[in-house]
């Protein structure tokens, strides 16, 4: 007991020894007199600026594609030693400008350093020269050839993306199962299946907005040329106007016309409704049956990440099958920017098989680079099987004269705000004529 | 009494608690209000500081605005004085502040724009009416570089004469450089409102700007769930009235300060917000320093309460200790008192009753010798006087004995003497002593010996002697006639192979003893005394002088007893076995191996073949004569001693005892074991070669009966050294200083026909003997206290003489000094024997005999 008493004694002294210790500790230094107390030290880091576009709906969840994209800037910011700036924007409404066409003015006007740019903007900056080659960054090496392909223009590699984005028609499993429907391979499937869950009360049994129906229309267009034509010939006689877009367009566009005029499509609502926004909570709700979405929807939870019904993606009913639609989305860097060599150096790392690497295991995407591969969601393993058959349309192609991704979604619109098929097609010549003039 | 002095602390120990918690609580309150005093002074002064704040920035961007819109006056003063203004202006470069510059003269509606591009009057909306030195300002929009701009337009007036107007577009950006870069580091939030459209044209960037909420007002609140109507009206009320507002709303889980700060008379609003804790930050660092110190504080007064604490209990403890020890000692010292008092009692009461037990037999002695003097011619009356006087005289002397064994015993002076013994000698010494006095009160006194294995032990049997003595003659004193007296000395088991343990019961079925008086039987100067026992004489010093022997020993002493049922005591001693004795020998040499026990009581067989065994002679035992003689009839017929129970063997008459005789050969003796003598034995004592063995059997008896059965010539020896014992015809030095003493003893040696010289010291009698012929005098007689020169000295002297007869000489000391260590002495001394006075007449003639025999 004695002992014990003798412990807690000398517990108490030492604790009391050390708040004497800090007290005095805490009495030491002072005011520091004669000497500058402001630190003039500036940030020696380089401003690089990244236009992108901008989070609109449900904030509190988190965005997996923009969090991966977030840690290759980090990692850009940590070896690079610069500070991305980000300038974002996206259009309140179908009045606004639209993001592209901000896209545009921006780069036209050397606004910032990187943007990422849609397939449309890509092709059009860069056959006016705006953007930067980056064929000669490090990790423009490990691209795939169907990125190259795809944004090369005039001989530049004037675009990289870090996900090679892959549109499908994202469908309500439960739903086919509840009607005993197959998932459908060809139109005529396809036109079935609407037909029978339009008989069972599905109002609309395809959601789309104003920006990804062209994706539909693509994939009847361009399913042949792709896959089992000689497509280097057939795109040379479409350069060279010996094949018309117009023939390649049309079953596509009678196709889409067709399921509007019987109400599959509600071509009114399509034509207002912005990405997601519009028809994704129908589709949530399982109101809807398919809708049309990017590969990355089904990995975020700001899209279609987390839904209470079993989730497949598809590819797009053609005469050849469930056909995946890749549009080729990219950074660029403009050709005239303030910091476009610091911005250079930025997207080497943003692109190298590292950042890539940590960026796909994030957001569960096929990478561009040959060097990095990671496992799809189980949701997405049908259109996975497809594209890894290189069985797939390419929505953007800038060996085409004609800009595809951007005239077509245009085009589609004309078709939603009440264009005939004819007319539509009419566009296309138009283009066609402008594109053999220059 | 400690129940009080419990309560009476429990009663103290309330209020200090209770004080305590009051003091805490007023602490606590105390320092809960100076904080939240400090919050809200900090608080205060932040929103002070953040209002100052976004009142600056409202200046600096008011500032950008007036000064854009001068310059553009004068831009259109100038124009006046330009023949071709249209020209001019396109002339103009697109700079960072105006991105666009355009004049569309009166009466058209488009005109061309520095950038080249065609600028209609309608696509711009002035209906906001918001103006900036006068000078209407456009509602906010996307302009061609895809950023946020706003136009201002000036109206040309050359001579009072509307020219056109002149459109100059400004970007938000340039507001960007204005603002500050990480405001409250980088916590708070700082975006620019147009207020008609409720876009957000200016917005953060850095890392994670791209969250949502940067689109417009509703999609800020959408992003910080700011879902309250009300807020949103009164919002919306302040937004229409060109006001600020400031309001708290937790935003994405921090308690957060929304501002609304409205520029340019509310066309656009400085919005945002920042957290709490970011513009509190020195308050909270205050609080939190204020709970450090708080707690620091506490923890040292914990600290310092625990010291105190941890003292006092020492001091608390230390103080019940010392009250422990005081108590234990007050207790000590009224136990002392206590028993003081009872000894001073005790030995009032001795002393009443020595006094009382001394003059007793003194005036017996003095009444006597009294009577003595006056019928000195009645012979028959002097024998009978000196008779008394002898008796009396004996009682006196008893009565010393114990009180001075007391006194030596409690002084510790009491040295054992330890030397072999027997059993045999020990019990037949008691029995010889006690039956007598027991017969004499027609009491049964019964011997029983069980389970002893050594017969043969060491120990002081004097001591031992004195113990049984006591305890017997107790129990015969205090067991009224006719009643019974058991003394039982049982063998226990052993536990060393070198001890012999013993329990010696002595119990009677006399008067008892009270519980009251048991609790103080052992100590000194008590009596039982009541009614009966008051007849008793006795020094009640016998109990304690047993219970401190039986102590010195090693032992223990019990007693039970219950009044008029008897009593029983119970000492339990171990004494050392002896080593290598020749108790085997004696049986050898007379060949011996071999004997049949006969008794009805198989505990008494039994014991006999244990003590035999011991002594190497296998036993054969037998309940019955039909047994016994199957035994003797058996083809081994080997037995070399028979032991026959007295009460077995005669009977039927001494018919079985001839048998057995028949059935051995005459040299086989044949002993009888008796319990009271040889009374009635007579005619079997005429079969040859037979003998009488006092129960209970010990071997060493039954050695000296064999012993004596073998050589009869040791009778008629012994009756000669009897008719030996007078000292006629002696001559004796005797060195006595007490006269008295001197002529007793000059008188009883001439009673026994003998002379004696006496000189007065130790001195003479060397001088006495130096002088002396040899063979003069047959022994001297020494004692030992005297003036000049005792009588250690004298005999030291003596045998240091060169006569031839110096070391021979008989030297009996006879000395008051009676104790053992006075005997040790005079043997040391050189003498040969120790006299105890009063001398014992008939013992100094046994001694003189030996003494002289031996010379």
């Amino acid at each position: 007991m004695k002992n014990r008493i003798k412990d807690l004694k000398k517990i108490a002294v030492v604790c009391l020894a050390v708040f004497a210790l800090f007290s005095m500790a805490a009495c030491a230094g002072g005011e520091e007199s004669g000497k500058n107390l402001l630190t003039n030290k500036e940030d020696d880091r380089k401003i690089v600026n990244m236009f992108s576009p901008m989070e609109k709906t449900q904030p509190d969840v988190e965005n997996v594609a923009r969090s991966a994209s977030d840690k290759t800037v980090i990692m850009a910011e940590e070896k690079q030693n610069v500070k991305m700036e980000y300038i974002t924007y996206t259009a309140e409404d179908y009045q606004d400008k639209t993001y592209d066409e901000v896209c545009l003015d921006r780069a036209r006007n050397n606004m910032d350093d990187i943007y990422l740019l849609n397939p449309d903007t890509i092709q059009a900056l860069g056959e006016e020269g705006r953007l930067m080659d980056l064929s000669g960054l490090d990790c423009a090496k490990n691209l795939r050839d169907v990125i190259k392909t795809a944004n090369t223009i005039d001989g530049k590699l004037v675009a990289i993306p870090q996900e090679v984005v892959a549109y499908g028609m994202f469908v309500n499993k439960d739903m086919f199962d509840e009607y005993d429907l197959e998932l459908p391979e060809t139109p005529e499937d396809f036109l079935e299946c609407c037909k029978v869950f339009k008989k069972n009360g599905i109002e609309t049994p395809v959601g789309a907005n104003r920006w990804w129906l062209e994706t539909f229309v693509l994939a009847q267009a361009y399913a042949d040329l792709y896959n089992g034509g000689d497509t280097e010939k057939e795109i040379a006689e479409l350069n060279s106007g010996k094949r018309k877009y117009s023939d390649y367009m049309r079953p596509g566009f009678e196709f889409l016309q067709e399921l509007i005029d019987k109400g599959y499509i509600d071509a009114k609502t399509a034509y207002t409704y912005e990405a997601i926004d519009g028809e994704g909570p129908d589709f949530m709700a399982q109101k809807t049956p398919i809708v049309i979405a990017y590969w990355g929807a089904a990995n975020t939870d700001t899209a279609y990440g987390d839904t209470k019904f079993e989730l497949q993606v598809i590819g797009f009913p053609t005469k050849r099958g469930q056909m995946p639609v890749l549009p080729m989305t990219g950074f660029a860097v403009g050709a005239n920017a303030e910091h476009a060599e610091d911005a250079m150096r930025a997207l080497d790392t943003m692109l190298s098989d590292e950042a890539l690497q940590v960026y796909t295991e994030t957001n569960k995407v096929i990478s561009p680079s040959k060097n990095v591969e990671v496992d799809c969601v189980p949701a997405l393993k049908p259109l996975n099987d497809k594209i890894k058959e290189n069985v797939y349309v390419l929505a953007t192609n800038a060996s085409m004269k004609v800009e595809q991704w951007g005239n077509t979604c245009l085009i589609v619109r004309n078709l939603l705000n009440g264009a005939t098929v004819d007319e539509c097609m009419e566009e296309f010549d138009k283009l066609q004529e402008e594109s053999l003039k220059k | 009494m400690k129940k009080k002095q419990d309560k009476s602390r429990k009663n103290k120990a309330a209020p200090l608690l209770l004080f305590i918690i009051a003091v805490f609580c007023i602490l606590g309150t105390v320092v809960f209000s100076v904080a939240r005093k400090i919050s809200k002074e900090m608080s205060a002064s932040a929103i002070q500081n953040l209002s100052e704040s976004l009142e600056l920035m409202k200046g600096t961007i008011e500032a950008i605005l007036l000064k854009e819109a001068e310059f553009q006056q004068l831009m259109a003063q100038e124009l006046v004085n330009i023949d071709n203004p249209e020209e001019f202006i396109q002339t103009y470069n697109r700079n960072q502040t105006m991105v666009r510059i355009t004049l569309i003269l009166s009466g058209q509606t488009e005109g061309i724009s520095n950038t080249g591009e065609v600028l209609s009057e309608s696509e711009l909306d002035f209906s906001s009416g918001k103006m900036v030195d006068g000078l209407p300002i456009s509602q906010s929009y996307i302009n061609h570089m895809g950023t946020w701009a706003y136009s201002m337009k000036c109206p040309v007036v050359k001579d009072g004469k509307d020219m056109g107007t002149l459109y100059v577009e400004y970007i938000y950006d340039t507001f960007d450089k204005s603002l500050p870069d990480g405001f409250y580091n980088g916590r708070a939030y700082l975006y620019i409102m147009d207020a008609k459209s409720e876009r957000l044209v200016l917005k953060p960037k850095g890392m994670g700007e791209r969250s949502a909420g940067h689109l417009n007002l509703n999609d800020f609140y959408r992003a910080n769930n700011i879902w309250e109507q009300d807020l949103r009206e009164a919002v919306s009320e302040c937004v229409k009235n060109g006001e600020n507002i400031l309001f708290y709303h937790n935003i994405r889980g921090k308690n957060s300060l929304n501002y609304m700060w409205a520029l340019n008379e509310g066309s656009l609003y400085l919005i945002g917000y920042v957290p709490i804790e970011a513009i509190q930050q020195e308050g909270t660092t205050v609080n939190q320093n204020i709970l450090v110190v708080v707690l620091v504080m506490l923890t040292a007064f914990f600290l310092c309460c625990m010291l105190y604490y941890l003292n006092q209990r020492q001091q608390i403890k230390i103080r019940k200790e010392r009250e422990k020890e005081r108590e234990i000692h007050n207790q000590q010292l009224a136990e002392a008192l206590q028993a003081a008092q009872i000894a001073s009692n005790s030995k009032t009461t001795f002393l009443s009753n020595m006094s009382h037990d001394i003059r007793t037999p003194m005036n017996a002695v003095l009444g006597f010798t009294t009577l003595l003097s006056k019928d000195a011619e009645n012979v028959e009356k002097v024998r009978e006087y000196t008779k008394k006087i002898t008796a009396s005289g004996q009682h006196l002397l008893s009565l010393i004995n114990d009180i001075l064994d007391v006194s030596k015993i409690e002084s510790g002076k009491v040295v054992l003497t330890v030397e072999e013994f027997t059993l045999n000698d020990l019990v037949s010494s008691v029995d010889a002593i006690i039956r007598p006095m027991a017969r004499e009160k027609e009491q049964e006194f019964h011997v029983e010996v069980t389970g002893i294995q050594h017969e043969y032990l060491l120990g002081d049997k004097t001591r031992i002697n004195q113990i049984l003595i006591n305890l017997l003659s107790n129990a015969v004193k205090y067991t009224p006639e006719g009643g019974n007296i058991w003394f039982r000395m049982i063998g226990l088991k052993q536990r060393s192979s070198q001890y012999e343990h013993i329990r010696i019961e002595v119990e009677d079925n006399g008067y008892g003893m009270t519980p009251e008086y048991l609790k103080t039987i052992f100590d000194a100067f008590t009596r039982a005394e009541n009614s009966t026992t008051n007849k008793v004489q006795g020094t009640g010093l016998g109990m304690a002088i047993t219970k401190n022997i039986v102590e010195l020993m090693g032992g223990s002493i019990d007693v039970f007893s219950e009044v008029n049922k008897g009593s029983i005591f119970k000492v339990e001693l171990e004494f050392r076995i002896p080593e290598g004795h020749a108790n085997k020998k004696f049986w050898e040499e007379r060949g011996i191996s071999r004997i049949l026990a006969v008794d009805p009581d198989m505990e008494c067989c039994k014991n006999i073949q244990m003590l035999m065994k011991d002594a190497g002679v296998m036993a054969d035992i037998a309940s019955c004569p039909e047994d016994a003689m199957r035994f003797l009839d058996g083809k081994d017929k080997g037995y070399h001693m028979v032991l026959l129970d007295w009460n077995l063997a005669h009977m039927d008459g001494i018919q079985f005892i001839k048998k057995i005789r028949e059935a051995l050969p005459v040299a086989v003796p044949i002993l009888f074991l008796s319990d009271h003598g040889s009374e009635g034995m007579e005619e079997a004592l005429k079969i040859e070669n037979t003998g009488i063995l006092a129960k209970p059997f010990f071997v060493s008896a039954c050695k000296e009966k064999i012993a004596e059965m073998q050589s009869k010539s040791g009778e008629e020896d012994a009756l000669g050294d009897v008719k030996e014992e007078n000292l006629e015809g002696l001559y004796f030095l005797a060195a006595e200083d007490n006269m008295i003493n001197a002529e007793i003893l000059k008188e009883v040696l001439s009673m026994e026909k003998a002379g004696c010289e006496v000189v007065e010291n130790g001195q003479l009698a060397v001088e006495r003997f130096t002088s002396a012929k040899e063979d003069e005098f047959d022994a001297i007689l020494m004692d030992v206290q005297m003036p000049v020169m005792n009588g250690y000295e004298a005999t030291r002297a003596i045998r240091a003489l060169s006569r031839k007869d110096a070391g021979k000489i008989p030297i009996i000391a006879m000395t008051a000094n009676a104790f053992a260590e006075d005997e040790k002495a005079a043997l040391a001394a050189g003498m040969n024997v120790h006299l105890p006075k009063p001398i014992d007449i008939e013992l100094l003639k046994k001694v003189i005999r030996e003494c002289t025999r031996k010379e």
